[in-house]
């Protein structure tokens, strides 16, 4: 038993995760303990647990079955999608939540996953050729079917998940650095561009900057360039003409935590927490930022604060470092199991918890814009834990059928 | 490339990706956590921490044998924290509190501009009928609160309103003006002692620390007010003040106009200052109805108006003594210097009256001085011209402010030959001028506590006391007294000269052709000259200087009383009446403050108690 366990089941990655949730669940705790919602703490546990239910049941599952299941998996769960626009209930602005009955979720998590699936799936067929014409257009329509979707709710975050793990597993997939960048240049220009002019000539002029150091022919250059700059200045113009409610409807999609308090107050805010925290933290429920509610979303989008605060950099250094060991251990697992498929999905895995982490604590740190997407395993929230754990239940999968072409 | 490698190449790029943002995220961690940690931590201090303003207990004002004169008692201020109180709420408080909304509204604007989370005072002074209307609609009142404070309670049956002043809530200008420690709704001297002793008598702001959440709700005490700072109480003022005195002139002052002034020659401390008419302080204590406001403003006698320090009225005879002491002094005339007065002087074309119609015969200076004789008097003016003269004044201390330690005073008009020049412009202005000065009319102006002071420095025989109404300030923190310093200066006059103006004035009293003569007191050899200011606008107005006992002043004093007529019958009896209350009453001048300090511990400590009670 205990060689078997060794050899099929990884066991650092394992505890890197269970770690995660434990620091996670703490500081649910912390962050709902004063503010009466302790009822939310209950609910993560319950949560968690399932999580692991699920991560123990994908762990079993054929990796063939798994193959055969993308797609019709990744079908239902955009009918699900579809479903909560017409019928999902609205909550902080975004219809992306269903309930069914006491069991409720965001499908958007879900579909995540399955997207991930499903490029896995058609990238890993022996028919398929990544950097065709067809095998570009075919990967760009099953990743932007979602894409729309979650726009359509709207859940900028969720998309900006999707768009960015995409350049990752096409590049892993074989496509050039040059393919990747030319899929997402015009959506991250037309994205700047909506944000400022500013922003609009920053990512053209890196763009430009990539474009160069890749030395592709002229032709291709000059092609990804203007496309590239037209979107990004139609963008533009389209949302100049646009009536004044719609325009402040996509500058809240692009800024969806903008307080009424004032530009950045929630960054700040987020700073002042874990700036205060210092080396050793002010103490487990003695944080005046999260115990009194300074913070935003404390226990959802706003959750590496509570760590940062209440245990100081030790806490936020162990945090980190738990989250950089977890990706680099999906991304050594993607690169040591024998099969394509698996290797495509534990790449496509470890990308969305890189982006989410990313994104997540580049925020709390106030390096990045704030985007409202979860911090997996610590954030609050059914369906972002229970997804995540079976993530890393296909991730620990994947590495013990490693061996397996 | 084999598969193989190129699979090697990508993980780089993965691993290096992954590394290099863990490794910019852990350089911010530093940043914030270890090299920022002050500065974030004071502003989560900020944030969370919300002080709460005690206000201290305005220091008291004992009198000269520490006698309790002001002190505080408890008050209820009615306030409104602006973050959570509710518009709706408006026309019930509007109703409980008897304010209408406009004015509810404009105190929670004033509040709002400090903080939305601070309690605003909106009515102070209210009844506990009101505080209990409050308890009972506690639920339809957010927001709404009350807190405990002190109002000014006046001890004794003396009103002395010009001298103690009122404190009042700080205007928008005197905010901009006093600087960090007043906050809109603080309560400032604005008058008299108050004003001018508010740094002695405010005391320190207390601060409670609380925890307070993101909307502002008070979650319970910061660090177990182990953190909080207790208010420090103002200091006690002891004054020079005699209170029965200073009551007894009121009393004499009353239903007319006027003002008196009495000093303790020895010093320069003020025995009584009185100005009438008055007003009652009461009314300004906490929270002053505009209507209050606007009658005593609007008042055609301006009781606001302290006729004591600010009136400048020209002196009359009384003014006489300083050109006898420059004539004197420069030995421009001795005693034996004679004039006869047969009741007019000409001068030029136009002729100036004595005020008999026989005439004074021949007087010499101290006869002079004794029956008032103006004809004497034009005559030195004119030997000894306007020079010595505005020296002897200026001397005395005319056309100056005397440094009295209640903030307005007037500096008078005391007219040179550079004010003359300035004036009328060089040569267009003739002798003639002077003849007037000469008898303290025209273009001469003194207040009653100028004259007071001139009383005074004649009956010390040429010291010039700072007059001052405090003595020492009692500092409650560290149990100790600070006795005032206060400056003096002594006029350059020989005793003799002294010797023969202060014949002249215990004759005015005392001698069978003096003006001065219903002063007199038996048993009380009392000096004094009187005068009767010419009034373009009505009755003339009476005035009366004095000292006793002659040989060893302890007291000096001026009477004013406004178009009252002659000052040896109007303004004379009252100073006669005054000092003997003051020599032969039990008062015992000259008392240390010291002896009396428990007086002041234990007034206060009832309202100590008040408070913590209350809290």
């Amino acid at each position: 038993m205990n060689v078997y366990f060794k050899e099929y089941f990884d066991f650092k990655t394992f505890l890197t995760v269970l770690a995660l949730v434990v620091i996670g669940l703490i500081s649910v705790y912390s962050a709902t303990h004063a503010a009466g919602a302790s009822v939310n703490f209950h609910r993560q546990i319950i949560w968690a647990a399932m999580g692991f239910l699920g991560m123990a049941l994908v762990l079993f599952v054929p990796r063939r079955l798994l193959q055969d299941a993308a797609l019709p998996l990744y079908i239902l769960s955009l009918l699900t999608l579809v479903f909560v626009l017409g019928k999902g209930r609205t909550i902080a602005g975004s219809t992306s939540w269903i309930g069914l009955g006491v069991i409720g979720g965001q499908p958007s998590e879900l579909v995540k996953l399955t997207t991930v699936l499903a490029l896995a799936a058609y990238l890993s067929k022996p028919t398929t050729e990544t950097e065709s014409t067809k095998g570009l257009i075919t990967t760009s329509v099953l990743l932007m079917l979602p894409v729309i979707l979650v726009i359509l709710q709207p859940d900028a975050g969720t998309a900006l998940v999707f768009c960015a793990m995409f350049p990752a597993i096409l590049y892993w997939a074989g496509a050039s650095v040059f393919t990747a960048l030319a899929l997402v240049s015009p959506f991250a220009v037309a994205a700047a561009a909506l944000v400022s002019t500013t922003g609009f000539i920053i990512a053209v002029v890196a763009v430009l900057v990539l474009l160069l150091i890749l030395r592709r022919d002229f032709f291709t250059s000059t092609v990804v360039f203007s496309t590239s700059v037209t979107i990004g200045i139609a963008a533009q113009y389209l949302y100049s003409r646009l009536p004044l409610y719609q325009q402040k409807r996509i500058a809240t999609f692009l800024a969806p935590d903008m307080d009424p308090l004032g530009a950045g107050y929630n960054a700040l805010q987020a700073k002042v927490a874990i700036g205060s925290g210092g080396l050793f933290g002010r103490g487990f429920l003695q944080g005046t930022q999260t115990q009194l509610r300074f913070i935003p979303a404390q226990w959802t989008d706003f959750i590496f604060c509570v760590p940062g605060e209440e245990f100081g950099f030790i806490g936020a250094i162990v945090v980190l470092g738990l989250f950089t060991f977890l990706l680099l251990r999906g991304v050594r697992i993607a690169s040591i199991v024998k099969n394509r498929f698996s290797s495509l999905t534990a790449i496509g895995i470890t990308s969305i918890f890189g982006i989410h982490v990313i994104v997540n604590i580049g925020m709390s740190l106030g390096l990045m814009p704030v985007i409202g997407i979860p911090l997996p395993f610590l954030s609050y929230g059914g369906s972002s834990i229970i997804t995540s754990l079976v993530m890393v239940g296909i991730l620990l999968n994947c590495y013990s059928a490693r061996k397996e072409y | 490339m084999t598969e193989e490698s190129q699979l090697v190449t990508r993980s780089k790029a993965f691993y290096i990706t992954i590394g290099g943002v863990a490794l910019v995220f852990a350089l911010r961690l530093v940043q914030l956590q270890l090299l920022s940690e002050a500065r974030y931590g004071k502003k989560a201090e900020e944030n969370s921490i919300r002080a709460v303003v005690r206000e201290p207990i305005r220091g008291c004002m004992f009198d000269r044998n520490g006698k309790l004169m002001v002190d505080s008692r408890a008050s209820y201020t009615v306030t409104i924290t602006p973050s959570e109180f509710k518009e709706s709420a408006l026309p019930l408080l509007s109703s409980i509190l008897r304010l209408d909304t406009a004015t509810i509204r404009e105190r929670i604007r004033r509040g709002r501009q400090y903080s939305i989370f601070a309690p605003a005072r909106i009515r102070r002074d209210a009844e506990f009928r009101t505080l209990a209307l409050i308890e009972e609609n506690r639920d339809r009142l957010p927001g709404v609160s009350y807190q405990v404070e002190t109002r000014r309670s006046y001890r004794t049956p003396a009103r002395a309103s010009h001298l103690f002043g009122y404190a009042r809530e700080i205007s928008d200008r005197q905010l901009a003006e006093a600087g960090e420690y007043y906050k809109p709704g603080d309560l400032i001297g604005a008058a008299g002692l108050e004003a001018k002793y508010e740094s002695a008598l405010r005391g320190e702001k207390g601060f409670e620390y609380q925890l307070v959440n993101a909307v502002g709700q008070i979650v319970g005490p910061y660090n177990e007010g182990r953190s909080d700072i207790p208010p420090k109480e103002g200091y006690d003022i002891y004054l020079s003040l005699d209170a029965g005195l200073q009551e007894f002139a009121e009393t004499l002052m009353a239903d007319k106009r006027g003002a008196i002034v009495a000093l303790d020659p020895r010093n320069g401390e003020v025995l009584a200052i009185v100005s009438k008419p008055d007003y009652d302080l009461a009314n300004f204590s906490g929270v002053t109805p505009p209507e209050i406001w606007d009658s005593l403003n609007a008042h055609p006698e301006k009781p606001l108006f302290n006729r004591a320090t600010m009136t400048r009225y020209p002196p009359g005879s009384t003014f006489k003594m300083v050109l006898a002491t420059a004539a004197l002094q420069e030995k421009i005339i001795d005693t034996n210097w004679r004039i006869t007065c047969h009741a007019y002087f000409r001068f030029g074309n136009r002729t100036f009256k004595c005020h008999t119609q026989k005439g004074h015969g021949s007087v010499n200076v101290v006869e002079a001085i004794e029956k008032s004789c103006n004809v004497f008097f034009y005559n030195l003016m004119l030997k000894t011209g306007l020079t010595f003269w505005s020296k002897y004044g200026a001397l005395y201390g005319f056309g100056s402010p005397t440094g009295i330690d209640i903030g307005e005073e007037t500096a008078g008009l005391l007219p040179s030959e550079e004010y003359f020049d300035k004036v009328y412009g060089k040569g267009k202005w003739t002798r003639g001028y002077l003849v007037s000065l000469a008898i303290g009319q025209g273009e001469v102006g003194a207040s009653p506590l100028q004259m007071a002071s001139y009383a005074m420095v004649i009956a010390n025989k040429g010291t010039v006391y700072q007059p001052h109404v405090v003595r020492a300030i009692y500092n409650k923190r560290v149990g100790k007294t600070d006795t005032l310093l206060h400056r003096s200066r002594t006029l350059p006059v020989s005793p003799e000269v002294w010797d023969v103006v202060r014949q002249g004035m215990v004759l005015v009293v005392n001698g069978t052709g003096g003006t001065g003569r219903s002063a007199r007191v038996p048993g009380i050899e009392i000096a004094g000259k009187t005068g009767t200011a010419q009034n373009p606008h009505g009755k003339d107005h009476a005035w009366f200087i004095g000292f006793a006992p002659f040989e060893d002043p302890r007291i000096a004093v001026c009477i004013l009383v406004e178009n009252a007529g002659f000052g040896g019958t109007q303004a004379a009896p009252l100073a006669g009446k005054l000092i003997e209350k003051y020599l032969k009453g039990e008062s015992e001048p000259g008392k240390p403050p010291r002896q009396k300090l428990e007086a002041s511990e234990t007034s206060s400590a009832p309202l100590s108690s008040v408070r913590s009670t209350l809290r």
